[in-house]
């Protein structure tokens, strides 16, 4: 059956709850309640802890909440006997916040992003991970934090629709920016994340220099004047879905969109109009966070991470929903004809670039003001 | 006494109307004008960020082009309409009305999305040319402002038709036939007995149609690819993707006060109070 909770509604409001509680404006008896009004937490006076033995999983619902059922939590209860139940609320670092701070914690594991882990691990909200029981060697390089660890990665990757652009393809974001020999409409994110890299790419700065030359004005500067240049064969997409609608109704000859989104459109497009290229891409890890006092304690969930960091099981998240295997030694065993499509294969992994989440706290905001104002000025 | 019950009558009828204005549209209104002036800090430093980015200026600047465009288009298409209806009797004209109403009936957001499957680079208008041999690769007729453009004149368009229309049955016929038997030509009758009296009707379409254009938000966003970056989308990125409540809000009150100038200013070359409330 399909799921039609509102995670998005219930996500604001109880985002809105934290900040009031934040503020001041709201008791923590106040606030509490309301956590469980919302479902969030367990109604107020029961004691907020979840059933023993048992492991409360959060991602953001939609397909990725059963995938991660079946293939994860499904395959950890039927080795070892411990129930674990995917909860698609959508686990901000607000919300996990708001959890530790009222000391009613009732999540175990949750799907974060590096930025968040970064946060909370600041503000000690959630525990290190121990790597005596998950590997480190398992996972990325760059995606082991103390308080985080990798557990599927993404990419922003270059996709094409050769038909449209009469089979010449273009290789690099050189080529993107190149509208002369492949005319047609590109499609980038309305957000500066994933983007700025490729424009920065396409000035010739190689891929490892890529955050170093966007680490000055100048450099930002300068990837927005390359935007400000294409403009007239841009069109901007706001969510994911955007980006593959503009594929399917042939809005656009080009794109750099999200790999997941990709690996729909594969199936979607017809053969020979569609094409992904990781050259250049930028691959961002999902991570795992644990917060303080969880209920199923530290040690259970340490271990249902490393049975998720399993190899065959990465690449049936792969196969299922487009996520990119965390564990490298996971790559070897995709089929030959996923294996183009997959974000963390070697020969992906050597072509792109580790999305740098301290450059984003740094200069998002202001980058964001001036990407606009290229865009429409 | 007869005078008091009156006086009290009129506020029992305009106090229910004025409560929810108050409540619910004042009272917030001023909460928003506050946010602007108080967030993130104490100051005007909202509106020195607001003055100090072109981002800012652009969208502005295209705000209201594309509510004066809009405006305009309306008024040319809706006066034909209006005057065809009004002017010529026919058993079509329950039938012509219906048709300005029945736009009302569907959700904004399906116009919108109707145009995309219309103006698309493989929509129904791109093929059909392409079909007919009239053009080799497909019109860019979305994704631009062109695109916005349509679509916000076919929304707007029953909002600049009903004033005219109200108007233009109530103009009696006789004027225009004096004229002509005065020894006017059809056109002179026109311009000089008939359309000075559509103005009250004209004005009332023009600014209905440009202060709702002004704040428009979901045909830009849907086919304006991300470039025609109007106002109020603006608005929405930055407390949607910021949180930045301050300059969302020090953005409505820009939008509030420009619209208001832009008022002031039409009033100083049309009498509004007799355009839009005089009765002839």
């Amino acid at each position: 059956m399909q799921d039609t909770t509102d995670f998005e509604a219930k996500r604001d409001i109880a985002d809105i709850a934290v900040e009031r509680y934040k503020q001041g404006r709201l008791t923590r008896r106040g606030f509490i309640a309301a956590m469980g009004a919302l479902g969030i937490l367990p109604a107020l006076g029961t004691k907020a802890t979840a059933q023993a033995k048992e492991i409360i999983v959060v991602n953001w619902g939609g397909t990725a909440k059963d995938v991660l059922q079946e293939v994860i939590c499904d395959t950890y209860t039927a080795e070892t006997g411990i129930p674990v139940i995917v909860d698609g609320s959508g686990p901000s670092a607000g919300k996990i916040r708001a959890m530790v701070e009222s000391g009613a914690v009732v999540w175990d594991l949750c799907d974060s992003g590096a930025g968040s882990a970064i946060i909370l691990e600041q503000q000690g909200i959630t525990q290190p991970i121990d790597y005596s029981i998950v590997d480190k060697s398992k996972v990325l390089e760059g995606t082991a934090y103390n308080n985080g660890v990798g557990n599927y990665v993404y990419s922003y990757v270059l996709a094409t629709n050769p038909k449209l652009l009469g089979g010449a393809v273009p290789q690099s974001w050189e080529d993107v920016w190149n509208v002369k020999d492949f005319p047609g409409m590109r499609t980038f994110r309305k957000s500066v994340r994933g983007q700025l890299e490729s424009a920065t790419m396409a000035r010739g700065v190689p891929l490892n220099e890529v955050y170093e030359a966007l680490g000055t004005e100048d450099g930002i500067k300068a990837a927005i004047a390359k935007f400000r240049e294409l403009r007239e064969n841009i069109i901007v997409w706001g969510s994911g879905s955007d980006s593959q609608n503009l594929f399917l109704q042939e809005e656009v000859a080009i794109g750099n969109i999200w790999s997941t989104r990709a690996h729909l459109l594969k199936d979607q497009m017809e053969t020979g109009s569609f094409n992904v290229s990781f050259n250049g891409g930028v691959i961002a890890p999902g991570i795992w966070v644990v917060p303080k006092g969880n209920p199923a304690g530290t040690e259970e969930t340490m271990k249902l991470i490393a049975h998720a960091q399993k190899p065959e099981l990465q690449v049936k998240w792969l196969e299922m929903i487009g996520s990119g295997p965390i564990n490298p030694e996971a790559a070897a065993l995709v089929p030959a004809e996923l294996a183009p499509w997959n974000p963390s294969s070697p020969e992906n992994l050597a072509t792109q670039i580790l999305y740098n989440d301290e450059w984003y706290a740094k200069n998002q905001i202001a980058a964001e003001e001036l990407y606009v104002d290229a865009l429409i000025n | 006494m007869p005078r008091m019950n009156e006086k009290v009558s009129y506020w029992m009828l305009v106090v229910p109307a004025l409560a929810i204005m108050v409540i619910f549209y004042i009272v917030p209104v001023l909460g928003i004008w506050k946010i602007a002036f108080t967030e993130p800090e104490t100051g005007l430093t909202n509106f020195v960020a607001m003055a100090g980015s072109n981002a800012v200026k652009t969208s502005f600047v295209i705000t209201f082009r594309v509510a004066a465009i809009t405006t305009i288009g309306c008024l040319f298409l809706g006066y034909i309409v209006a005057y065809a209806i009004s002017n010529y009797s026919s058993r079509l004209t329950p039938l012509m009305v219906a048709l300005v109403i029945l736009p009302f009936w569907v959700s904004v957001l399906i116009r919108s999305f109707s145009w995309i499957v219309l103006l698309g680079r493989s929509g129904i208008v791109n093929d059909a040319l392409k079909g007919a041999g009239l053009i080799e690769s497909p019109l860019r007729l979305m994704h631009n402002e062109l695109g916005v453009l349509i679509a916000m004149i076919h929304v707007m368009l029953p909002f600049a038709i009903l004033p005219m229309l109200t108007n233009m049955r109530g103009i009696s016929g006789a004027y225009v036939l004096a004229a002509r038997s005065l020894g006017a030509g059809e056109w002179t009758a026109f311009r000089q007995v008939y359309f000075p009296q559509t103005m009250p009707g004209v004005m009332s379409g023009a600014l209905l149609v440009f202060v709702l254009s002004l704040g428009f938000f979901v045909t830009p966003a849907l086919l304006g690819g991300g470039r025609v970056l109007m106002i109020s989308e603006y608005i929405t990125y930055q407390i949607q993707e910021f949180l930045n409540w301050g300059l969302g809000s020090a953005l409505s009150v820009g939008l509030l006060v420009a619209t208001a100038l832009v008022l002031l200013i039409a009033a100083r070359f049309v009498n509004l109070r007799a355009a839009l409330l005089e009765r002839k």
